[in-house]
């Protein structure tokens, strides 16, 4: 390994570590100016201190072959990696040539994709499951190289930080993890975050784990320990972390003031062990440098910034009209069931093995897929219901595989993924019951964000099923209809399918789809008769359009999932009587089909809005609204909602049928809204 | 006695003070102090005995003024050179690495071939982890200027009576 010291490191290579230094230096302090001076900036969280370790992250990245995530006070980091100071600057000042996000993001939120410096949450350490995830793909394609991602102390505390660990240890992925420790969490010291003074030790226990200590103020210890890490690495396939001490020379950001909890003395002290300087001192007393020479390199960059500084503050601001785009990418439209119905009859095929089936066909459609999630491939144990049943016996270990129980790992570890290769396409299961979907939220923002926040650079190719609802005597934590939560994030296309003919197009649509989208399978309905249908040899269904399942004139009823069984039975009641109820089946939240309800409507005149998740604030309360914003003149009688009462589900069948509601409930709001 | 050279950074506070304490406890023609900051090969190889000083840093390290000498002193040889190393630490604060600056110095001088003189008894101080600590003994003077200031007088005295047999 290759080893940097003072006496022995050629002088150009020292020059162009100065160089970086003070030019990275005279940006870091350059950034609040802009600031007082109204031009932008408003969020930068200086670096200084992290020197060492920055200079080192940047000069052992290779563009194109590892994979960078910084976090936001990687701004050295990215310069030494080689992003120039135009592009920082354009990131800093959120210009519209911002290669991050085009001004959408935060500043100090650096990346350019086209060398995999990543696009990363302001949620520190997040991006460490996308770096795991990132390294599999690695490992799977043969590509040798690594993923580093970085961040402070203080995100060390964060779950996922253990997941992400704990997941490249147990799957030996080539991930250098490093901790910028500066001591501070914004004002939070290290003395409040964990009982070690060091956070890399808490996870000294990991097998298949290097821990690497260095002085982050250190130039030369930090080329040295970022070195043999990445060597380490890739040699070995398998993780490090480097805990880098630094310190926080200055505030946490421009919004915070650290003279208010740190005194004098500490002050002084970090000042005095300001890496740049020692760096200097160095450089003259082993005569490497004359003071003339660094004298020359601080002037020249101190021109560069002032060159880049001119041109960037006239470069063009974003335009507000483009708000609206890259919240969601191109759907893939169905060649043949160009609306999503057919008239097909045969052998029905219930709910599950619909799924099934599909996911089985679109795997062999494209080899470059991945599915993984809690107990979906052990033997012939295929998910807990199933559904993934001999996907790994026929499809290998290596694309279909059990994930540990920790569901920001599996939502994160498929973004990072599919950040590898466009053609990457992974589904997951994102919880054994949507019920255990909570501890991913996280990584389901992330998901939703990705596409919009970077201007339309990169969108998670995954999709995630979840196992939906109740009806089967769960109780609280297996009953849960999640979809109101989810639908109000823009960025993800979100599928409810009631049918199994339905289930199997929307699936293939998806699965055909760049993007992230969000398959809700009614879990009661895998093996329900009525739900069985014949489908049609590669049947596709459209997102965003509804189906009409039953055809009426008196009502229009829409509703989704377990419910469009129990508002079918309610029609056929209200038939009996004479009642003619429209029944539309939406399949599709996000988008939502308004153009069939609405002409429905325009119809009948009245809307009855049917779902099992709650009334209050489910996803009905967005159809009326949407209903009553848009057509009211057309309604004869106020929009009406059936659903689950405002209480978790229970558990025994008495409360559980008190609570969610059934075709009596349904058939009753019908009837009175019919009479209106 | 062959003359010692005490090494400290002169802009340094504490570890100053206990140096200058030390300075007192010997004769002028038994020790010379010296400036780290501005020491140099010359000033290493003038000495056969020496007496360190330094602070340890945020979590373990060595101050800057070592750390910058470290290369520079990895060229000279120390074979036949004996070194006493004194440290400030804090154990109530620090517990995790108290006087860790100690067995840091130790470290780089032994690697040179020099032998370590000076060792103390940790009886006395609490603290969770040293890597000073050796079988049960400090490989230099641990001063707790923060908790146990009073004794910082006695202290230095015993030791500085231990050296003078131990470098004699």
């Amino acid at each position: 390994m290759k080893k940097y010291d003072i006496l022995t490191t050629d002088k150009e290579t020292l020059r162009k570590w100065y160089s970086l230094l003070t030019l990275g230096r005279a940006i870091d302090d350059k950034a609040p100016v802009y600031l007082i001076q109204s031009l932008g900036w408003s969020y930068h969280a200086p670096y200084a201190g992290h020197d060492g370790i920055q200079l080192a992250i940047g000069q052992v990245f290779e563009k194109g072959v590892d994979y960078f995530f910084p976090y936001y006070r990687d701004m050295l980091s990215v310069l030494s990696a080689g992003m120039s100071v135009e592009e920082i600057l354009m990131n800093g000042l959120s210009k519209a040539g911002d290669l991050s996000s085009g001004g959408r993001h935060m500043s100090n939120h650096f990346a350019k994709l086209e060398w995999n410096i990543e696009t990363v949450s302001s949620a520190t350490a997040s991006q460490n499951v996308h770096a795991v995830g990132v390294a599999r793909a690695m490992v799977y394609y043969g590509q040798k190289g690594v993923a580093i991602t970085s961040h402070g102390d203080s995100s060390a505390s964060e779950g996922y930080v253990y997941e992400a660990i704990n997941g490249a240890s147990n799957e030996r992925l080539p991930v250098i993890f490093v901790i910028q420790d500066n001591g501070y969490g914004i004002s939070v010291p290290k003395k409040d975050q964990t009982a070690n003074r060091k956070a890399a030790n808490n996870f000294s226990g990991f097998k298949n784990l290097k821990i690497i200590h260095c002085n982050g103020r250190d130039v030369f210890d930090s080329m040295n320990a970022m070195t043999e890490a990445k060597q380490w690495a890739i040699e070995n396939q398998s993780p490090v972390i480097v805990q880098a001490n630094c310190v926080r020379i200055g505030s946490h950001s421009n919004s915070d003031k650290h003279t208010l909890y740190r005194d004098e003395n500490e002050l002084k002290y970090v000042k005095a062990a300001d890496p740049l300087y020692k760096f200097r001192r160095m450089l003259l007393r082993y005569n490497r440098f004359t003071e003339e020479e660094l004298l020359e390199i601080e002037a020249e960059s101190k021109k560069t910034l002032s060159a880049a500084n001119k041109k960037v503050i006239a470069m063009p601001d974003p335009d507000p009209a483009t708000i609206l785009d890259h919240v969601l990418p191109e759907a893939y439209e169905p060649k043949v069931y160009t609306d999503g119905t057919h008239h097909q009859d045969g052998e029905k095929t219930n709910l599950v093995t619909a799924i099934n089936e599909t996911l089985k066909a679109e795997f062999r459609h494209n080899p470059d897929t991945f599915l993984w999630g809690q107990d979906v491939a052990n033997k012939d144990k295929g998910g807990v219901f199933n559904v993934t049943k001999g996907m790994q016996q026929e499809f290998g270990e290596k694309r279909i595989f059990n994930a540990p129980i920790a569901e920001e790992y599996i939502v994160g570890t498929a973004n990072g993924m599919s950040r590898f290769d466009p053609k990457i396409k992974v589904v997951i299961e994102g919880a054994e019951f949507a019920d255990y979907f909570w501890p991913a939220m996280n990584q389901y923002v992330e998901c939703t964000h990705e596409l919009w926040r970077s201007d339309g650079r990169f969108v998670p190719n995954v999709l995630l099923r979840l196992a939906s609802g109740g009806y089967i005597g769960g109780g609280l934590y297996h009953s849960q209809n999640i979809e109101g939560a989810l639908t109000t994030l823009p960025g993800a296309r979100i599928v409810y399918p009631s049918f199994a003919d339905d289930a199997a197009g929307l699936l293939r649509t998806a699965m055909r789809t760049k993007g992230f989208t969000v398959f809700m399978e009614p879990k009661a309905l895998y093996n329900a008769t009525e739900a069985a249908t014949f489908i049609p040899e590669d049947f596709e269904v459209p997102f965003g359009k509804a189906r009409i399942r039953k055809q009426g004139e008196d009502l229009t009823l829409v509703t989704y999932g377990n419910t469009t069984h129990l508002s079918l039975a309610a029609a056929l009641q209200l038939s009996n009587e004479g009642y003619s109820v429209e029944v539309i089946d939406i399949r599709s939240l996000i988008p939502l089909d308004k153009d069939t309800i609405f002409e429905s409507i325009k119809k009948t005149g009245k809307a009855l809005i049917v779902h099992e998740d709650k009334v209050f604030s489910g996803f009905g309360a967005e159809i009326a609204a949407t209903i009553g914003t848009e057509i009211f003149q057309y309604l004869d009688a106020p929009v009406q909602r059936v659903g689950s009462t405002f209480t978790p589900v229970g558990f025994h069948p008495k409360l559980e049928k008190a609570i969610l509601p059934d075709t009596q409930r349904i058939y009753e709001a019908a009837k009175k809204l019919i009479e209106f | 006695m062959k003359k010692i050279g005490l090494f400290y950074s002169h802009s340094t506070v504490k570890t100053a003070q206990i140096a200058r304490k030390i300075l007192q406890e010997f004769s002028d023609e038994e020790v010379e102090a010296v400036n780290l900051d501005e020491a140099w090969d010359d000033d290493f190889n003038k000495f056969d005995n020496f007496i360190l000083g330094t602070a340890t840093w945020f979590d373990g390290e060595l101050p800057d003024h070592w750390d910058e000498i470290i290369p520079k002193i990895n060229t000279i040889k120390f074979r036949g050179k004996k070194v006493a190393i004194f440290g400030l630490g804090d154990q109530k604060n620090y517990p995790d690495n108290f006087v860790d600056g100690i067995g840091l110095l130790a470290k780089v001088f032994e690697e040179i071939g020099a032998q370590i003189v000076g060792y103390t008894s940790t009886e006395g101080y609490t603290y969770g982890h040293s890597v000073a600590e050796r079988d049960g003994q400090f490989c230099g003077l641990a001063i707790d200027f923060e908790n146990q200031s009073r004794k910082s007088n006695e202290r230095v005295k015993s030791w500085v009576e231990q050296l003078r047999r131990e470098f004699a």
